[in-house]
């Protein structure tokens, strides 16, 4: 019962969130490259519903801002200019997948007011709309990494346990030797390998892959221990009987008990991998400008100006936590599923 | 870590022949020993952070900024260049004299001096020293510097304090070449040397009684990886106006701290009290607080680094790099250069980057460099309209979209290299974009670890365009030599090229030769003016800001005088004084 | 019990050399070495890098060079610090041991904290105390370590109370031993709790998930029928009962010892392992990185093999395999 609406709430908050991040040319009021020089380091906007001499209004507004007199990044609002807040306007043209052309927004304000709901970079870049077009790159990074990392472990994990000695020794060892390898030093050469015409978001997905496919050691031990156990299982021994060959056994009675197994590494190695991006990018080594993704938009906070003064710069360090959140999620439900399975 | 790339004016003379015309003989100096501008207390512990630790005391081998940074403070050489006059002034040297054939420089010694372990200082140690730099097997980067028309200096011992210097052809500046090579104590090393283990000697985990230099401070205590300790040296030779010995600090403790901007964090909580360089940006968050946490910010000024936007000119890529050559057609056309110099808004890029603590480029030449700059030449100015027409005038056009397309139909798409490390070249090659996105260019920033990013510039020669961002070591046109000559190892655009590729490289090779061995300030500047000219002409590079030296120190510290040559706070470490007892607040 | 462990140590001898050739393979591949840096400065001279890469042994091909390794390694000094001109165990050991001195009292108070919650909420499993757990380690789960460090330098900036990063007051030198010793604790406060809170989640529902299994069994439910104290009953018997794969995941916590902290360390600007491997993987000095990540590996095969012992003295059924 309980574990069912988990399951449930969690698969539909993830889907939801990549419908948003697929489709953040529609949900962010601008493109993630947008700049507005006259608005470097923009404080979230004020929404309002009072104006200058104040009146209410019914829809919501926000002011014109100006530098404040002498200083680059303070402002103050203009309350003579209102610029009211709408839904599904007209705005920048964007296009969905790399195919559809867009450009009507879910909100925003006529031009030439800005509404930053998260604050504007240094560029006066929208950060709400970088937060959605940068879970593009960190969330389908942690996923596919995900991916080839179970895959490969899945695969590699079965021939260890179906063909034991010496293939699983030796499918075992380089597993435990690329658990321990430092996968920044491997993505540093990786990195600077690549042509440089790649487009920097297809770099760094083939960056991605490339953790990924070094990820398969931890799953590929735990599939091979479930192999091994269920080798040993009633059934598949009577199966053997009967005469059934190894790759019977494999894709009919073993695959199956150990899906559950790959599942549940899958929704663990996402924030994993997530993870990695996030550290990767802070140090300079992610996705390239001007793309955003979640760690590059957190590496920011590094320099001491941002940190002590703008304090809506550290707001992408919380993006991934409802991922993270829901996938945790997805691995109990795995996990107890298993347990009451076996 | 060190992003600019460094050189004095001294190394560019290194490896050139100079051709065989004449060159005065410097004039004798004689013996004048500027007393510090402000007569400090005795006392005190100032704290500095570096940026990494240094990766070794020995002058002969020390590469890295760290660690010369840490030397310099522990030792002398014979002729300073002051770093905010930038005049030479003796310092071990008491004076010297050049023949009249500018071939040899004969140098008095200072009497009665002693090392920091007390034993005395003689023309020995000077030959020693020279020794070492100039032997092949040790290897030090040094010796490059010491050699004159190809030929290493000639060092011998006149008297107990006379050496003379010769040199296989004229050197005309030959008193500046020695200026930061430190001068060695024999009676420490000459084992070491004989045994062949010179370049092992003085590392971080030597005993601090086995290292001995000239310098205002001596080694008292390495922590590694946390910090290093130097003390007063008690026979440093300079004095103040009333007589007291310097220096006048107790202890300089050099942190290690490994970003700059937790090195800010750490100065604004006063656990540093003298920090430089700062980023504008840095500045203005550490601004408001000045009189509240008791610290002063310096902007000096325009200093010497250069950034500019490098375009891929490199010849016989077509068959190695096939992709590259095809880009290059676009970039070997001076037309399109100046036209993304007309698109690059350097107004926004200074207001955004430098908070306008910088200025414009148009050339090599920075503001800072008074003396040299041509004031004629004017920034170029941003528009967009110019850029397009300089565009179409070399056959390029745009399609429905906006996007460029070049006379063959081809969409004009490519990437600018940035060290990920920098964040003001990041920040500069994002804004380039964006600009020359209004032009309807697609370019592609990629932000490569320093290394990487070197490699392929200098080595590999795989890049489109690249950020870079180069250091005048000194105010003089000799310093950016080696970006100039067609065959200098810096000329970024073109590297090893047997010949000049264009006419204007060529005239610009002649004129640079011409003035080194050139006196007369005038006709001097006169020739480096007509270079300047050429360059904002030519645009083989598209010069974007230079920024201002900034640095803080605490307010109760005395003699803060930062320069635009590094070490921008500590050059005159010795004269730094606490105006408080203690040094503390 | 001796066969056991030999076979042990063996594949960890193997482990370590695959990844010390691995690493030397990688750093073959990439672009870029310790001498580009010097090629672009004009004060030194194409014949000066390159005798500086024979001096190293640079230019000889990876086979020779992975034996000049060896046996540097067999010597005690894994290889030579190009930057800092010393053997590298000179500099990788002070690091690790200030990396350990805040890494083994992080894990300590995180499995002191971790267990007994972990009990307490398996006891009262779907009480008000669990749920309160459970939600806290969700939370700590999906906040980005990252996000730990910087709150905690930003915490340091603002309040003034803790040190911006170091290890030690510069005044500590001429402090008292027990001053040095708080001024010490003072500077760890935050790198360790930001360390905890990040470690402390996963123990605590591993402890949880054990010990509801062990709760669940026919024989612990026999033994509640008995009557016995609950207190008795849970950290007596339940939970060496659970012991199995919290000790696995102990061997697991000391394998990443060395490499838990590098944010921390990097962000806080600890004198740890974590901001020398990251410059000398930015500088390229290999055998710096190379040494690391042989620490690394090291502790890794260590923990493991701790564990194993651990497992063979705690679980009879082992010893019968074995």
């Amino acid at each position: 019962m309980k574990r069912s609406s988990k399951l449930a709430w969690a698969t539909w908050f993830l889907a939801v969130l990549l419908l948003v991040v697929i489709f953040a040319g529609f949900f962010a009021p601008y493109s993630y490259d947008t700049q507005d020089r006259d608005h470097p380091y923009a404080r979230p906007s004020r929404v309002h519903w009072v104006d200058g001499q104040g009146k209410w209004h019914i829809r919501p507004f926000v002011f014109a801002t100006k530098n404040r007199e002498g200083s680059f990044t303070e402002y103050q609002e203009d309350p003579s200019q209102t610029y009211p807040l709408r839904l599904f306007v007209a705005g920048e043209p964007y296009k969905v997948l790399g195919l559809f052309r867009g450009h009507t927004h879910l909100f925003g304000v006529p031009v030439p007011g800005r509404i930053f709901l998260l604050g504007a970079d240094g560029f006066g870049r929208d950060q709400f709309s970088r937060v959605l077009y940068g879970g593009q790159v960190s969330l389908f990074a942690g996923v596919l990494a995900a991916v080839f990392s179970a895959a490969a472990g899945l695969f590699l994990g079965m021939v260890a346990g179906m063909f034991g000695r010496p293939l699983d020794d030796v499918i075992m060892r380089v597993g435990e030797i690329f658990i321990a390898l430092p996968w920044l030093y491997l993505l540093i050469s990786v990195r600077a390998f690549l042509p440089l015409q790649m487009s920097a978001v297809a770099a760094f997905t083939l960056v991605v892959m490339v953790i990924g496919l070094v990820g398969w050691g931890r799953p590929a031990r735990l599939v091979r221990g479930i192999v091994l156990s269920a080798r040993e299982r009633n059934f598949v021994l009577a199966a053997r009987g009967f005469g059934a060959g190894k790759f019977y056994l494999m894709r009919r009675h073993i695959l199956p008990a150990a899906l559950g197994v790959v599942l549940t590494q899958m929704a663990l190695l996402v924030p994993l991998f997530m993870m990695a991006e996030v550290t990767l990018s802070y140090l300079g080594l992610g996705v390239g400008e001007p793309f955003p993704s979640w760690g590059s938009m957190l590496a920011n906070a590094q320099q001491f100006h941002v940190i002590s003064s703008y304090w809506w710069m550290l707001l992408p360090g919380l993006a991934p936590a409802p991922v993270f959140l829901a996938c945790h999620a997805l691995a109990d439900v795995f996990q107890e599923r298993l347990k009451t399975a076996v | 870590m060190p992003q600019t790339i460094k050189r004095t004016a001294l190394c560019a003379l290194a490896g050139l022949a100079l051709s065989a015309a004449f060159c005065t003989p410097a004039v004798g100096q004689d013996d004048i020993l500027r007393p510090p501008a402000e007569a400090g207390r005795l006392g005190g512990r100032l704290v500095v952070a570096q940026s990494s630790e240094p990766k070794t005391l020995n002058p002969v081998t020390a590469l890295d900024q760290p660690s010369r940074d840490v030397i310099r403070r522990l030792t002398a050489d014979l002729v300073h260049i002051e770093r905010d006059t930038q005049k030479t002034v003796p310092a071990l040297a008491k004076s010297w004299t050049a023949t009249r054939d500018g071939k040899s420089l004969t140098v008095q010694l200072r009497r009665g001096l002693r090392f920091s372990d007390g034993a005395p200082f003689d023309a020995d140690d000077v030959v020693f020293s020279y020794k070492l730099y100039l032997d092949e097997k040790i290897h030090s980067p040094q010796r490059d510097l010491l050699i004159v028309a190809g030929q290493p200096m000639r060092v011998e011992k006149l008297g107990p304090y006379t050496v003379r210097f010769s040199f296989a052809a004229p050197y005309a500046v030959a008193e500046r070449v020695f200026d930061s090579v430190a001068i060695l104590p024999r009676h420490l090393l000459e084992k070491d040397y004989q045994e062949d283990r010179i370049a092992k000697v003085w590392t971080l985990a030597t005993s601090p009684d086995r290292i001995a230099g000239l310098g205002p401070f001596r080694l008292k205590q390495v922590v590694p990886g946390e910090r290093i300790v130097l003390e007063r040296n008690p026979y440093y030779w300079r004095k103040d106006a009333k007589g007291q010995k310097l220096p006048y600090l107790d202890e300089l403790v050099f942190l290690t701290v490994p970003s700059r901007d937790a090195q800010v964090a750490r100065f604004q909580a006063g656990e540093t009290q003298a920090i430089s360089p700062l980023s504008a940006e840095n500045f203005a968050a550490l601004e408001p607080e000045q009189q509240a946490r008791h610290y002063k910010l310096f902007d000096v000024g325009p200093g010497m680094e250069y950034n500019f936007l490098l375009f891929n000119l490199n010849a016989g890529l077509e068959s190695k790099l096939p992709a590259v050559a095809r880009r290059q057609k676009w970039f070997l056309d001076p037309r399109f250069r100046q036209a993304v110099s007309a698109a690059v808004d350097r107004a926004a890029l200074l207001r955004l980057v430098y908070r306008n603590r910088g200025a414009p480029l148009v050339t090599n030449v920075t503001g800072g460099n008074k003396l040299w700059i041509n004031a004629a030449l004017k920034p170029t100015e941003h528009s967009e309209a110019a850029a397009r027409k300089l565009l179409q005038a070399a056959g390029f056009s745009w399609n429905r979209d906006g996007g460029l397309l070049d006379a063959s139909g081809q969409a004009v798409e490519f990437s600018i290299l940035v060290s990920s490390s920098n964040v003001q070249r990041s920040q500069m090659a994002t804004l380039i974009q964006d600009d020359l996105k209004k032009l309807g260019m697609n370019v592609h920033v990629v932000g490569l670890e320093f290394r990487s990013m070197v490699d392929r510039v200098v080595q590999s020669h795989d890049y489109e365009t690249a950020v870079m961002g180069l250091g005048s070591g000194d105010a003089d046109p000799n310093s950016d030599i080696n970006f100039l000559l067609s065959s200098g190892q810096s000329h970024l655009w073109r590297l090893d090229e047997k010949q000049p590729a264009t006419p204007w490289e060529a005239e610009i090779d002649k004129l640079m030769q011409q003035q080194l061995i050139t006196v007369n300030y005038r006709q001097r500047k006169k020739l480096y003016d007509r270079v300047q000219e050429i360059m904002a002409a030519e645009t083989p590079v598209v010069f974007l800001a230079s920024p201002n030296i900034l640095a803080g120190a605490s307010q109760d510290l005395g003699n803060v005088r930062p320069a635009i040559i590094d070490n921008y706070i500590l050059w005159n470490a010795d004269e730094l004084f606490w105006h408080t007892p203690t040094g503390k607040h | 019990m001796i066969r056991y462990l030999a076979l042990r140590l063996g594949h960890g001898v193997v482990i370590l050399f695959g990844v010390s050739l691995l690493l030397f393979l990688l750093q073959q591949a990439a672009p870029g070495e310790f001498f580009t840096d010097a090629r672009l400065n004009p004060q030194i001279s194409e014949e000066t890098v390159k005798a500086l890469r024979a001096q190293y042994g640079m230019d000889q091909p990876l086979p020779k060079r992975y034996a000049r390794w060896v046996m540097s390694v067999a010597r005690g000094e894994l290889g030579y610090s190009f930057a800092y001109n010393v053997p590298a165990s000179s500099l990788l050991w002070p690091r690790a041991l200030n990396t350990l001195l805040l890494t083994i009292p992080a894990l300590i108070i995180s499995w002191l904290i971790a267990v007994p919650l972990g009990v307490l909420s398996a006891a009262w499993r779907g009480g008000w105390l669990d749920r309160f757990f459970s939600a806290g380690t969700s939370v700590l789960l999906a906040l980005p370590d990252l996000l730990l460090a910087l709150l905690a330098l930003v915490i340091a900036m603002r309040t003034n109370k803790f040190p911006v990063g170091g290890m030690h007051s510069l005044t500590a030198q001429e402090m008292g031993l027990w001053s040095r010793f708080t001024d010490l604790g003072w500077h760890m406060a935050l790198p360790v709790a930001v360390i905890v809170i990040g470690s402390l989640a996963p123990i605590l529902r591993q402890v949880r998930a054990s010990m509801s299994e062990v709760l669940d069994s026919p024989f612990m439910r026999a033994a509640q029928g008995h009557g016995l104290r609950k207190f008795t009953l849970l950290f007596r018997h339940a939970l060496p009962a659970a012991a199995n794969p919290l000790i696995s995941l102990f061997g697991l916590s000391v394998a990443v010892l060395l490499s838990v902290g590098l944010l921390v360390e990097v962000v806080m600007s600890w004198p740890g392992i974590g901001p020398l491997l990251l410059e000398a993987i930015m500088g390229r000095d290999l055998f710096i990185v190379i040494g690391a990540v042989m620490l690394s590996t090291l502790l890794l095969v260590l923990g493991n093999l701790f564990a194993d012992i651990l497992l063979y003295a705690v679980d009879p059924r082992i010893r019968v395999q074995a």
